[in-house]
């Protein structure tokens, strides 16, 4: 009996559940809103006959089929908004609203009555607006679901939506990313905001790491000719204002835009989508071939006057302090520009800015296409900072200036340390400057060394503040004292002439030799590169190549470089021929010496 | 000639219809008495599934739960909701995302239908899992159900073998990353990994290929195999004596006959064994069914007809299985995640739930996690019973003399289940330990 109860009462229990289902699918939301809308049309029918029309409707599900915009959609928006094309709906709460007409968007006035440009049968709903055309619960239509990707553009922000900009993501304008998809003119009046954006993308030099097909080239952040197929407004918001909530390792820096600026950005970014409507996928392909590098608006051509303050202006316009350091302003990426007029000459500056790498080879420096007249300013304005700094003495020297590449430890590992190559020397391997002259070093301070981010500071530093500096690291870092050398039988001229013969021998030795650490192209980046601290030199590097006399290859190469990888290679049978072959075939890798400049 | 044989007139023949097409249908009345009780269950297509009677110890609701009839309503409501399903579905990437909008948006009870039968195969997992539990704790498996048990193995990882499999099938990215993640699993195995990949995607990615594959898996090949093993259990729990119990439970609960007991081997064919009493009867075909088992002759013992008492059982627990499913279905809705971006893996990647102890392990070895120690596991379970061949402590729930057989399984259950759970809640981003709290 007890059996039964139970049983009774589970088949109690499924009715109610199948009373519920079935109450909650047969009763559905549009309906109501369909139901509302015959409703209020009747009444507001002026004759019998349309009147007449809406007694026969019954509420069901209204779709339309839109197959001429990529895949076909399904967009059954209409089944709540039944008014969305009825005029006199004009002044209802939604969801029966007729949607607005608008000159803007090309509708017209004909004898009086709008006519529509995008009219809603050839156009669909979610082509404007996106959302998901295929749901009946506004929460799923709307896109209001996270896991839907491409929420009503300004409409519909998603409940994981960072909170501090999410309301920063409203408003009807975020739709011009989907009006660009067929009006693809970059001058289209009605989307101002990517116009704006792409202004943007080339006045902040977005493009100088980022590639976006056909407008950029960069290569060393994402491609973006994608973004907007791929990611939320949301997503790419916080990408640019905060870029390593997303990646940990971005050094991507930050820009400190306004607002708008943002704002803009990501209206043009989203809608940056591979191919769009207004293209075929051969158009796409012709635009990939034609190399695009984009050239900002010369800022000197436009202002007259007086270059240095140009290239002040232009120096914060094209955002060059997102990475370098500038006085008091530092992006934490890039070498600090303070006394720039004291390191560099103009020749160097501007075959450094149309190139970077021509100088420092492995520089991640962009090669901006700004004009000519814009460098020649910015160098002009560089090389007005002339002042040199005043600091007290070696130490705050050191953790002022030193310390950005060098780190607080003299371990090679300041803040900006990662994004330079070669790194900067790690002070702390005391076996390197134990076993060299201290000319050596205060030789590097004031000339520089060629071709990597140490600049000469000569003219910043006077001799007995370089003296005070290299004291201070040998005391603080080093350490060790410096030790007596073994007398070292070091040639100071090749022995052997420059030849086809030796560089062919020479070729032999370091394919045998050197390869595994130096690579085979010499670049320094051979199979064990990336076990070794610090790396290989890369051979590669010409002005540093021309900058070592050979007595200094036939010390490192004889005799290894203490506290690196390099092996003494005397002890493997190595003789002075051979390291002069090898001397020979590293100089004629490189080519003659860059134009002057320093 | 006699009125009986006498061929009714048309008229008669129409007026009889009705009931002449009822009692075709029915042969029995309702049963009001033993032997009809008995002659139902005997000649019912779908009652003689079930024995005559059955023994008291086989009804009683804490020594089964109900786990095996739960799993075979799971798998029945899968059946009915899948084929339900199929109506809508298409295997296509470029389609099956689509529908699962549809199904959700414009397809009348199509959520609910999804809900019941993504929660149905979720249940039938665990639950299926629970009945291996169950028949180990009990001491089920020993001779000479050593054979069933294997079955149930086998059934076991077909279960889990049909839920990845239907896994897939929504095309969102939940579904593709955890059948990436589970298919590289696969994908560890030694000298074979890669083809059997190779062979379950149809690809070296999970595409196109692979969701065709998967959905013939689901829908056609494993849902007859499993009918087909199923009914194989079945009538081996039938062959083997019904449920297993204590011997006691045999016991008639009034005095014993007082008959004497024949030589037992009079019989042809009869076997020695545990059957302690041969009683005194002519037997038909029936008796020389091999085997200690098959009850002979109507003899007062602890057991009662199955109609209505397990048939009553079986309704209760297929009551309450629906009500479990509709309930959890109407509260919550099966997740559909954004449609699959292959260049945007979720991190981390998590394969379904059940594999996610398997995932845990591979975190600290690809081999052994994944290929190795589930291997040695599902072998060992296999030979379970060929390994205990001890016949102490059948039919109780953790009898005293399987101490050591009940730790050594508890330890592999709780093990398990912990992997599963350190894998589901504790990790996160690259698999790093993250606290849910």
């Amino acid at each position: 009996m007890k059996m039964r109860l139970l049983l009774a009462i589970a088949g109690f229990i499924i009715l109610v559940v199948h009373g519920a289902v079935f109450y909650d699918q047969f009763f559905h939301e549009w309906e109501r809103y369909q139901t509302a809308y015959f409703d209020q049309a009747r009444s507001m029918s002026k004759t019998d006959a349309e009147r007449a029309s809406f007694d026969g409707r019954q509420p069901k599900i209204e779709q339309l089929l839109i197959t001429r915009f990529g895949d076909a959609r399904v967009d059954r928006c209409t089944t709540c908004h039944a008014a969305i094309d009825d005029p006199r709906f004009e002044s209802y709460a939604e969801p029966l609203k007729s949607h607005p007409y608008s000159e803007a968007l090309g509708d017209r006035k004909v004898d009086g009555n709008w006519e529509r440009r995008h009219k809603f049968s050839d156009f669909g709903c979610t082509v404007c607006h996106a959302g998901q055309g295929r749901g009946l619960e506004a929460f799923d239509a709307h896109g209001g679901d996270h896991f839907w990707p491409e929420p009503m553009l300004g409409y519909v922000t998603q409940a994981n939506w960072r909170a501090d900009f999410k309301d920063r993501l409203v408003g009807a304008d975020y739709m011009q990313s989907n009006c660009v998809q067929c009006h693809t003119d970059p001058e289209f009046a009605s989307t101002p905001l990517v116009t704006r954006g792409r202004q943007l993308f080339v006045e902040k030099n977005c493009y100088g790491c980022h590639k976006i097909e056909g407008i950029a080239n960069g290569t060393l952040g994402p491609d973006l000719s994608e973004v907007g197929k791929k990611f939320k407004n949301d997503y790419i918001w916080e990408s640019m204002v905060d870029p390593r909530a997303n990646l940990a390792t971005s050094f991507m820096p930050r820009f400190n835009l306004t607002d708008d600026e943002t704002k803009a950005l990501v209206v043009f970014l989203k809608s940056r989508r591979g191919v769009n409507f207004a293209e075929t996928s051969l158009d796409r392909y012709r635009q990939s071939l034609t190399a695009v590098s984009p050239v900002p608006p010369g800022g000197a051509a436009t202002a007259a006057g007086d270059p240095v303050a140009m290239g002040e202006r232009l120096l914060g316009e094209r955002a060059c302090l997102a990475c370098h350091k500038l006085g008091e302003k530092d992006g934490g990426v890039a070498p600090d520009l303070s006394f720039q007029g004291l390191l560099r000459d103009e020749p160097w500056l501007v075959e450094h800015f149309r190139n970077p790498r021509a100088r420092v080879p492995d520089s991640i420096m962009p090669s901006f296409a700004f004009p000519d007249s814009d460098f020649s300013a910015l160098s002009k304005y560089l090389l007005s900072l002339t002042k040199p700094p005043e600091y007290a003495n070696a130490s705050e020297i050191y953790s002022n200036y030193c310390a950005r590449c060098h780190g607080e430890k003299g371990d090679g590992l300041g803040p900006i340390a990662v994004y330079l190559d070669p790194a900067p020397r790690d002070f702390t391997k005391a076996s390197f400057f134990t076993s060299r002259p201290a000319e050596r070093f205060v030789d590097s301070i004031k000339n520089g060394v060629p071709g990597t981010s140490m600049p000469p500071l000569s003219r910043v530093f006077s001799e007995a503040q370089i003296r005070d500096v290299l004291a201070y690291v040998e005391t603080n870092f080093v350490k060790d004292p410096r030790r007596e050398l073994k007398p070292r039988d070091i040639p100071d001229q090749s022995p052997i002439a420059m030849s086809d013969d030796s560089i062919q021998r020479g070729a032999r030795t370091y394919a045998m030799r050197c390869t595994g650490c130096h690579g085979r192209k010499a670049d320094g980046k051979g199979p064990n590169a990336l076990d070794i601290l610090p790396r290989p030199r890369n051979l590669l590097n010409r002005d540093f190549i021309h900058s070592i006399p050979d007595r200094r290859m036939f010390e490192s190469i004889l005799y290894g470089v203490q506290g690196t990888a390099m092996p003494s290679w005397i002890d493997y049978g190595m003789t002075k021929n051979d390291v002069a072959d090898l001397v020979n075939y590293i100089r004629s890798l490189n080519g003659p010496p860059a134009g002057g400049g320093r | 000639m006699n009125g009986t044989n006498e061929t009714p007139s048309l008229w008669g023949s129409i007026r009889m219809m009705p009931s002449n097409i009822w009692h075709s249908l029915f042969r029995h009345p309702l049963p009001s008495s033993d032997l009809g009780r008995a002659q139902t269950s005997f000649t019912n297509f779908f009652l003689h599934l079930h024995p005559v009677k059955v023994n008291r110890h086989t009804l009683k609701a804490s020594y089964t739960m109900g786990l095996g009839l739960i799993s075979l309503y799971l798998f029945i409501i899968l059946t009915v909701t899948g084929i339900l399903l199929m109506f809508y579905y298409v295997p296509a990437t470029s389609q099956a995302y689509d529908r699962m909008l549809d199904l959700r948006g414009a397809v009348a009870f199509g959520t609910f239908l999804r809900n019941m039968h993504r929660w149905s195969a979720h249940g039938m997992v665990a639950v299926v899992f629970l009945h291996m539990c169950r028949v180990f704790f009990t001491g089920s498996y020993k001779p000479p159900r050593e054979f069933n048990w294997v079955l149930g193995v086998v059934l076991f990882l077909l279960t889990l073998f049909s839920s990845f499999t239907g896994y897939l099938l929504p095309w969102d990215q939940l579904a593709f990353w955890a059948i990436t993640v589970g298919a590289s699993i696969a994908g560890y195995a030694p000298f074979i990994g890669n083809d059997v990949k190779f062979l379950l995607l149809g690809d070296t990615l999970v595409g196109q290929e692979a969701l065709l594959r998967f959905y013939v898996l689901h829908v056609a090949v494993l849902p007859v195999v499993m009918t087909f093993l199923v009914a194989f259990h079945f009538w081996r729990i039938r062959k083997d004596g019904g449920l297993s119990r204590p011997p006691e439970a045999d016991a008639p609960p009034a005095a014993p006959e007082g008959a004497a007991p024949l030589p037992a081997l009079a019989m042809i064919g009869a076997t020695e064994g545990s059957v302690s009493v041969i009683r005194p009867k002519r037997y038909g075909v029936q008796g020389l069914v091999r085997g200690p088992f098959t009850k002979v002759g109507n003899v007062p013992d602890n057991s009662v007809f199955s109609w209505p008492n397990l048939l009553m059982a079986e309704l209760f627990v297929f009551a309450i299985t629906v009500v479990g499913v509709l309930i959890v279905s109407m509260l919550f809705d099966a997740p559909l995640e954004e449609p699959v971006n292959i260049l945007h893996p979720p991190n981390p990647a998590k394969a379904p739930w059940y594999f996610l102890g398997l995932q845990e392990m591979v975190s600290y070895s690809a081999f052994w996690g994944g290929v190795g120690i589930p291997t040695v596991e599902v072998i060992i379970l296999l030979l379970v019973p060929y390994l205990d061949r001890s016949k102490k402590g059948i039919g109780r729930w953790f009898a005293r003399e399987r101490l050591l057989a009940n730790v050594l399984f508890l330890t592999f259950a709780l093990v398990n289940i912990g992997l599963i759970i350190i894998g589901t809640f504790f990790r996160g981003p690259n698999w790093e330990f993250v606290s849910p709290w």
